[in-house]
C-alpha cells in the first residue's frame, strides 16, 4: 500500500514539474544515501509523528525524482530507514543506537518532540552522527553543547511571544497599561510545552502581567475542566495553551462545552490538531503559534512556494499539512544542501557543512547558530478566521488584522 | 543413600557447574563478537532482574504485585540526582529551559554512578520496608490493586517535582570514555548485577527464608500459625526484591540517556508489566522461569520491533494470549509437566497415567 502510495507521488511530482520520469529512473543513481529516523508511529505522539514521517517522505520522493542528490561526481538517491520510538524515550535512545551500529546509519533525521530528541541526542552525539530534527524545540536541547544537532525550527520560548506581545499592544491601543493585563496558561508537563511555559511567564514578566493561572496538564490529557473553571473565576485577559495536539484538541472543545470566555486565546498546535475541521465555528478566533505557514512567500527549487508544497502535500496525504510536516520535509532539504557542498559523504564532512548552512526552503530561511538552531527564520501567528487560518502577527507577513476580543459564548452562533 | 545415587548426584552438579559455565563464556564474550548488540544484550540481564525480583513474591510468596516498578523508578532518579548533586545544583541543571552542562571526568563519573548505586538501592530498599509494614497486611488480591496505585503515584509525584526536572525529565551526565566504552561498561554492569541477583535468590531460596515465604504461598494461615512472623517476612522479601531493582534502575537511567518521570521511570505500562509477563511466561516460582521467560519475551520482542513495524505492540498482545493460554504454567512449568523425570521428580509407571501433576506426587 505504502508502495503504491509512493509510486503515485513520483508519478504526480514528476508529471507537476514536467520533468521526464525516466530521466530520474533509478538505473541513473550510483548510490543510495540512507537517513535513518525513529518517528512516534504508535502511541501519544501518532499524530503528530505521522505528520512528521509524511513530510520527510515527501521531501525524498521529490528529490529522488529531481535527479537525487549530486556529492562530487556522483548522484545518490536518498532513503530513509524508519522505527517506531512509540513515544516513549526509553525507545528512542536504544533506536538512535540500533541505526547508527546495527544498520551503519551514518545521518539521522529527528524524531517527533523534544522528549525523544533529548532522548536521542546524546547518542547521536557521542557517535559523531550528524542529527537535523525538526520537532525537538525546547532550549534544553541547544544548553549542552552539542555539536551535531541542527534544528530548522524556532525554539519553544519563540512560540506564544508573539501572542504576549499582541496582547499588550492591544491594551495599550485601548488605553490600557500593558501590566495590569493578566495571563492565564494550561501546560503539558513535557520538556517542549514545558519550555513554553518558561517563555510565556519570562515574556509576561517583561510586561509586568501577572500570571494568575498557571497548570499543569498530565500528558494523557483528556480533561482540563478544573483548570478552565479557574479561567472562569479569574477572567485571564490571555488565555494560552500549550499541550500538542491533544491539548489544542481539548481546549477548543471545553471550552465550548464550558462557555469559557476570554477576550483572548492562543494555542499551540491548532493546524496538527486539526482544530477547523474538529469544531468548525467553535475554533473561531483562536490564536496559533506556527513554525511556518502557506501563505508565506517563502520558496526553493525542489518544493517549490509555500502554498505549492502546500498543495501537494494535501494532493498526496488528503489533508493541509501542518508544520509539523513543512519543516520535516525542510530538515530534508537541509541534508541534500550539506551533502552536495561537502561533495563528500564522511560525517565530519557533512556536520561541518551543515553548520554552514545558509539555506533558502519554502518552509523559510535556515542558518544555525553555535548551538546548532536556526535562526533566521520567525515565528508566525494565525488566527482562525471564517474557518481559515489567517496570519495575523508579525506585521511583515500578517494578512489581516486580528479580529479582537473573543464576543463571549452567549453571542456567538 | 545409595552409591549409585552419589555418582548420579555428583554428574548432575558437574553437568550443572559445566551449564553455568557455559553461560559465563558466551556471556562475558557475547559483547565482544558482536558490539553493536551490546544495549539489546544489557537490556536483556536488565529484564532478567526485573523478572526475578518480582518473582520472589509473584512467584515464591504468592503476593501479584504491581507497584515493584516504584523501586525501579525510585532508584533511578535517586542515581541520577547524586551523579549531578555530587558536582553542581540539581535544579539549575534541570532546569525547563535549558541546564547547565555538566562534563564530569571518568573518575568523577565513576564516583557519582558508584555512590549514586549505592544509595539508590538504599533508597528503594528503604521505600519498600515503609510501605511493605504499611500494605502487606494485605492479602491476595487486596495486596495487587494496593500496589497498583504506587507506581502510578510515584510517577505523578517525579512529574511535578521541579527539582528533579518535573515533566522535562532529566538527563544523566554524559559517560566521559570514548564512543562505543558505554555500552559496554554498562553491558558488563548489567551482566554483573544479573549475575548477582540470580545467585543471591538462589542462596536465599535454598535457606530457611525460601521455606517460610513457600509457605506463606502455600497456606498463610497455616504459616502462622506454625510462628512464621508473615507479615516481617513479606516485607523483608519486597525489601530484597527493592535493593536489586534500585540498582537495576539507576543503570538503566543511564543506559537509556533520558528520564522521563512516566515513560522511563515509574513505567508502568512497559517495564512493570514486562516484569509480570516475563516471570509468568517462564514458569513463575521457579528460580530459572524468570530467566527463560525475559530471555524468550526480550528477543521476541527485539525481533518484533524490528520485522513487525507499527504492528509490533499487536503482535506481542496476541503473544500474551497465546502464552496464558497455551502455557499457563509458564514455559519451566510445561516442561516439568512434560518431562517431570528431567526435573528430578519420579514418576511411578503405575501411576503416571492416574495423577494428573507430577508436582503434587514428586519430591520438592
Amino acid at each position: 500500500m505504502k508502495s503504491i502510495k509512493n509510486l503515485g507521488l513520483c508519478l504526480t511530482s514528476a508529471a507537476a514539474l514536467g520533468m521526464a520520469a525516466s530521466a530520474a529512473s533509478a538505473a541513473e543513481f550510483d548510490g543510495t544515501i540512507t537517513l535513518g529516523a525513529a518517528v512516534s508511529l504508535t502511541g501519544k505522539y501518532s499524530t503528530n509523528g505521522g505528520h512528521t514521517k509524511n513530510g520527510y517522505d515527501l521531501a525524498v520522493e521529490r528529490v529522488n525524482s529531481m535527479g537525487g542528490v549530486e556529492v562530487g561526481d556522483k548522484t545518490y538517491r536518498i532513503e530513509v530507514k524508519y522505527y517506531d520510538d512509540e513515544s516513549t524515550p526509553a525507545r528512542g535512545a536504544q533506536l538512535a543506537e540500533r541505526l547508527i551500529k546495527q544498520d551503519g546509519v551514518k545521518y539521522v533525521l529527528g524524531p517527533y518532540s523534544s522528549g525523544m530528541t533529548k532522548a536521542m541526542a546524546p547518542v547521536t552525539e557521542k557517535y559523531e552522527v550528524p542529527m537535523v530534527e525538526a520537532n525537538g524545540a525546547s532550549r534544553s536541547l541547544f544548553t549542552q553543547g552539542y555539536e551535531y544537532l541542527f534544528a530548522v525550527l524556532s525554539t519553544s520560548e519563540q512560540y506564544l511571544a508573539s501572542a504576549v506581545d499582541l496582547r499588550a499592544e492591544l491594551a495599550e491601543k485601548e488605553g490600557e497599561k500593558p501590566s495590569d493585563m493578566t495571563v492565564g496558561g494550561a501546560f503539558e508537563n513535557d520538556p517542549f510545552s514545558q519550555d513554553i511555559r518558561a517563555g510565556v511567564l519570562a515574556d509576561a514578566e517583561g510586561y509586568g502581567m501577572e500570571m494568575v493561572i498557571d497548570d499543569k496538564l498530565p500528558p494523557e490529557i483528556n480533561d482540563m475542566s478544573s483548570t478552565l473553571i479557574k479561567a472562569k473565576a479569574k477572567n485571564p485577559d490571555l488565555f494560552v495553551v500549550s499541550g500538542h495536539s491533544k491539548g489544542a484538541a481539548l481546549a477548543i472543545r471545553q471550552m465550548a462545552d464550558m462557555q469559557v470566555n476570554v477576550p483572548m486565546l492562543a494555542m499551540t498546535h491548532c493546524d496538527a490538531a486539526q482544530i477547523i475541521q474538529k469544531f468548525g465555528s467553535d475554533a473561531e478566533y483562536t490564536l496559533c503559534a506556527s513554525q511556518w505557514a502557506p501563505s508565506l512567500s517563502y520558496s526553493d527549487d525542489y518544493l517549490g512556494k509555500a502554498s505549492e508544497f502546500a498543495a501537494d502535500f494535501e494532493a498526496e496525504y488528503d489533508y493541509a499539512p501542518p508544520y509539523q510536516a513543512a519543516e520535516s520535509a525542510a530538515a530534508v532539504l537541509v541534508y541534500v544542501d550539506a551533502f552536495e557542498r561537502a561533495g563528500s559523504l564522511e560525517p565530519k564532512a557533512v556536520r561541518d557543512a551543515l553548520a554552514e548552512t545558509d539555506l533558502m526552503t519554502f518552509y523559510g530561511p535556515v542558518r544555525f547558530d553555535e548551538t546548532g538552531k536556526n535562526v533566521a527564520k520567525p515565528m508566525v501567528l494565525y488566527q482562525v478566521q471564517d474557518g481559515e487560518y489567517v496570519v495575523v502577527a508579525p506585521t511583515k507577513w500578517a494578512a489581516a488584522d486580528v479580529r479582537y476580543p473573543i464576543p463571549p459564548w452567549s453571542e456567538r452562533k | 543413600m545409595s552409591e549409585a545415587t552419589q555418582t548420579t548426584g555428583a554428574a548432575v552438579k558437574t553437568r550443572k557447574s559445566m551449564g553455568y559455565l557455559a553461560i559465563l563464556i558466551v556471556s562475558v564474550i557475547a559483547p565482544l563478537l558482536f558490539p553493536a548488540y551490546q544495549t539489546q544484550m544489557a537490556f536483556l540481564w536488565i529484564m532478567v532482574v526485573l523478572a526475578l525480583t518480582w518473582d520472589i513474591l509473584g512467584g515464591q510468596m504468592g503476593y501479584n504485585s504491581f507497584g515493584n516498578i516504584l523501586f525501579f523508578g525510585v532508584g533511578m532518579y535517586v542515581t541520577a540526582v547524586l551523579q549531578v548533586g555530587l558536582f553542581t545544583d540539581v535544579t539549575a541543571y534541570n532546569a525547563a529551559k535549558g541546564g547547565e552542562v555538566l562534563d564530569p571526568t571518568l573518575g568523577e563519573y565513576l564516583l557519582g554512578l558508584g555512590v549514586g548505586l549505592g544509595i539508590a538501592a538504599i533508597a528503594a530498599t528503604a521505600c519498600a520496608a515503609v510501605f511493605g509494614f504499611g500494605m502487606l497486611g494485605l492479602r491476595g488480591h487486596y495486596f495487587a490493586i494496593g500496589t497498583l496505585g504506587l507506581g502510578i503515584a510515584a510517577g505523578e509525584i517525579a512529574a511535578g517535582w521541579d527539582y528533579i526536572g518535573a515533566g522535562s525529565g532529566m538527563v544523566p551526565p554524559r559517560f566521559p570514555g570514548e564512543t562505543g566504552a558505554r555500552e559496554e561498561f554498562f553491558y558488563y554492569l548489567s551482566f554483573a548485577l544479573a549475575i548477582v541477583t540470580f545467585f543471591a535468590l538462589k542462596r536465599i531460596y535454598a535457606g530457611r527464608f525460601g521455606l517460610a515465604i513457600n509457605a506463606i504461598r502455600d497456606d498463610e494461615d497455616k504459616a502462622e500459625a506454625m510462628g512464621i512472623h508473615t507479615t516481617r517476612y513479606k516485607a523483608v522479601g519486597w525489601c530484597i526484591a527493592a535493593f536489586f531493582l534500585g540498582i537495576a534502575g539507576g543503570i538503566v537511567g543511564n543506559i537509556v540517556g533520558f528520564i522521563a518521570p512516566r515513560d522511563v521511570a515509574f513505567a508502568g505500562v512497559t517495564y512493570g508489566v514486562w516484569m509480570v509477563l516475563m516471570a509468568i511466561l517462564g514458569g513463575k516460582g521457579t528460580l530459572w522461569g524468570p530467566v527463560i521467560g525475559a530471555a524468550v519475551f526480550h528477543i521476541t520482542q527485539e525481533l518484533f520491533w524490528t520485522y513487525l513495524l507499527g504492528w509490533q505492540r499487536v503482535a506481542l498482545g496476541l503473544l500474551i494470549v497465546v502464552i496464558v493460554v497455551f502455557f499457563p504454567q509458564g514455559i519451566l512449568g510445561f516442561l516439568r509437566e512434560k518431562f517431570p523425570e528431567r526435573f528430578g521428580y519420579k514418576v511411578q509407571p503405575k501411576e503416571a497415567g492416574g495423577s494428573a501433576d507430577p508436582a503434587e506426587g514428586g519430591a520438592r
